[in-house]
């Protein structure tokens, strides 16, 4: 078994460096590839995070008339909570609310007396956030009912919809046309790949007819193109890597300033999941490497 | 050790490569096949190693029916055959060593084992001195040594030479046919493929000839009578 494993590899080799400028050529096109579907795949993670971002600072504030009392108020949040929609209502207290007030206005000494003339003129507030964006027009709904309307002295709902959209729009546009650069270099990549191992083939065509001649089995004369090929996708793999990696320290400042004020860092992002990236774009070079040469090994190699 | 039951052969609709052929050797015999160019002697060989199949009939190597061997089976046959191609049919950048080493190194055979066995024929083929040069720095006829060193690595019970003799000179011719004869003495089983005229009387060994697909004689101690 070694023995086997141990001769295909070397026969592998042989065929790369034989025929060294068309192995160069497939490398690169196979690079090409992976470049054009992780940077698709990177900024789709990029859009998604953000909409996700805007979308967590999504809120709705209810204001309680100053009247309301503090069991009234936390009827109305124990019924939001039980929406399937509300994620969770913070609830912040007459007392609170005026300290934040009096915190927000302490070098405005007019308001401050005034406030100290009239007493306490603020009410609870009630802070709902919903799961998703598209559960907000439930939420507002049910505090617009008659119920509540006697409650409750003013809403606010910051609305981010309109970025929501646009961001939106603009990855779903981005990962259309990362699909299709994606879906042009696989295709290409998969025609390159089967003419390289057609022509290695083609040039090995008297070493094959010898090796079957003294007694190779099938599986010995198929097994280096295979080899091969998955030689290419680790080689094209380790550029990619090694390219896109400090690619990545330039794009990262760009990128995070744009996420300045949201939770997410790019750079610590992309060191979490590096060894699954690593993984993916090696199964999915060997997968299209192992698809074009096996269709050229049927095609082209008769055992 | 060779048996061929009523076997034809036929390419296409209406090529007749041969026609309702019976044939037996014995382990341990020369024989030679003779007929002119196109007579189906080939063929005859493509069925020996199973590079086709009889279109009817049966082909027994050994005690093996091949008729119908299935594809994982012919490396297996084939490690037990050693043939020798007019055309040499070498690895130019191998050396003479590692293409006689070629037939064990695809079988699996382990390295070591490699370094104890192809010296050996190499020595039996006379090119002990010459297993570092390649194929073009060698003559036609040590070429042809060479193939036969690569055909011997595995020891076959059978060796089929196809034209062996056809792009060398005829002193190279007599050496290599002496070679065949040295073979065979050990016990190897060889069927000697050829026009050469002079060299099938001189062998004075059985002599099959085929013409037109079909065999029009066999003799224990034959000429060439074409």
């Amino acid at each position: 078994m070694f023995i086997f494993l141990g001769r295909t590899i070397k026969f592998a080799f042989q065929g790369f460096t034989r025929n060294i400028w068309l192995s160069v050529v497939t490398v690169v096109i196979l690079v090409l590839t992976l470049f054009s579907v992780t940077i698709a795949a990177g900024i789709n993670i990029i859009a998604e995070k953000a909409i996700e971002s805007v979308e967590q600072k999504v809120d709705v504030s209810v204001y309680f008339e100053p009247d309301i009392s503090e069991q009234e108020v936390l009827n109305v949040r124990y019924r939001l909570e039980e929406l399937s929609q509300v994620e969770s209502v913070g609830y912040i207290s007459k007392e609170e609310a005026l300290q934040r007030f009096i915190d927000r206005h302490q070098d405005d000494p007019g308001i401050i007396e005034s406030i100290e003339e009239v007493g306490n003129p603020l009410g609870a507030t009630l802070v709902v956030k919903a799961k998703s964006i598209d559960d907000y027009p439930t939420v507002l709904s049910m505090l617009e009912s008659d119920s509540y309307a006697d409650l409750i002295q003013g809403k606010s709902y910051d609305d981010n919809q309109q970025v929501i959209n646009r961001l939106s729009d603009i990855s779903s546009k981005v990962q259309r046309i990362g699909l299709i650069v994606s879906a042009v270099f696989i295709i290409i990549a998969i025609l390159i790949i089967f003419n390289t191992i057609r022509i290695n083939i083609y040039t090995h065509r008297e070493e094959i007819g010898i090796m079957k001649l003294v007694g190779a089995s099938n599986w010995f004369v198929r097994a280096p193109f295979l080899v091969e090929s998955m030689l290419y996708a680790v080689l094209a793999v380790v550029i990619a890597i090694a390219v896109l990696y400090p690619l990545l320290g330039v794009i990262a400042p760009q990128v995070d300033s744009f996420f300045a004020g949201y939770n997410f860092d790019l750079v610590s992002y992309i060191h979490g999941y590096l060894i699954e990236i690593i993984a993916w774009q090696l199964g999915f070079a060997i997968v299209l490497s192992f698809i074009s040469s096996s269709f050229a090994i049927g095609r082209y190699l008769r055992v | 050790m060779i048996r061929f039951k009523n076997v034809s052969k036929v390419y296409g609709h209406d090529t007749n490569a041969l026609k309702n052929v019976n044939l037996h050797i014995k382990p341990g015999e020369f024989v030679s096949i003779v007929g002119q160019s196109g007579t189906g002697k080939t063929t005859l060989i493509k069925l020996i190693i199973a590079e086709e199949r009889p279109s009817s009939g049966h082909v027994i190597i050994g005690d093996w029916d091949i008729t119908n061997i299935k594809p994982h089976e012919i490396p297996i046959l084939r490690r037990q055959i050693g043939v020798i191609f007019q055309d040499f049919k070498l690895l130019p950048r191998k050396t003479v060593f590692e293409n006689a080493a070629f037939g064990l190194e695809v079988a699996g055979v382990h390295s070591k084992r490699i370094h104890e066995i192809v010296p050996q024929v190499l020595k039996i083929v006379g090119l002990e001195k010459k297993m570092n040069r390649f194929p073009r720095q060698l003559s036609g006829g040590e070429q042809q040594r060479t193939v036969i060193a690569r055909a011997l690595v595995h020891r076959p019970k059978i060796l089929v030479a196809d034209e062996p003799t056809g792009n060398l000179d005829s002193i190279n011719s007599q050496d290599i046919i002496s070679l065949l004869k040295k073979i065979n003495e050990f016990g190897t089983t060889v069927l000697l493929v050829t026009h050469n005229r002079d060299i099938v009387n001189a062998l004075r060994k059985r002599v099959v000839t085929i013409d037109h697909g079909s065999i029009v004689s066999d003799q224990a101690t034959g000429r060439y009578i074409l």
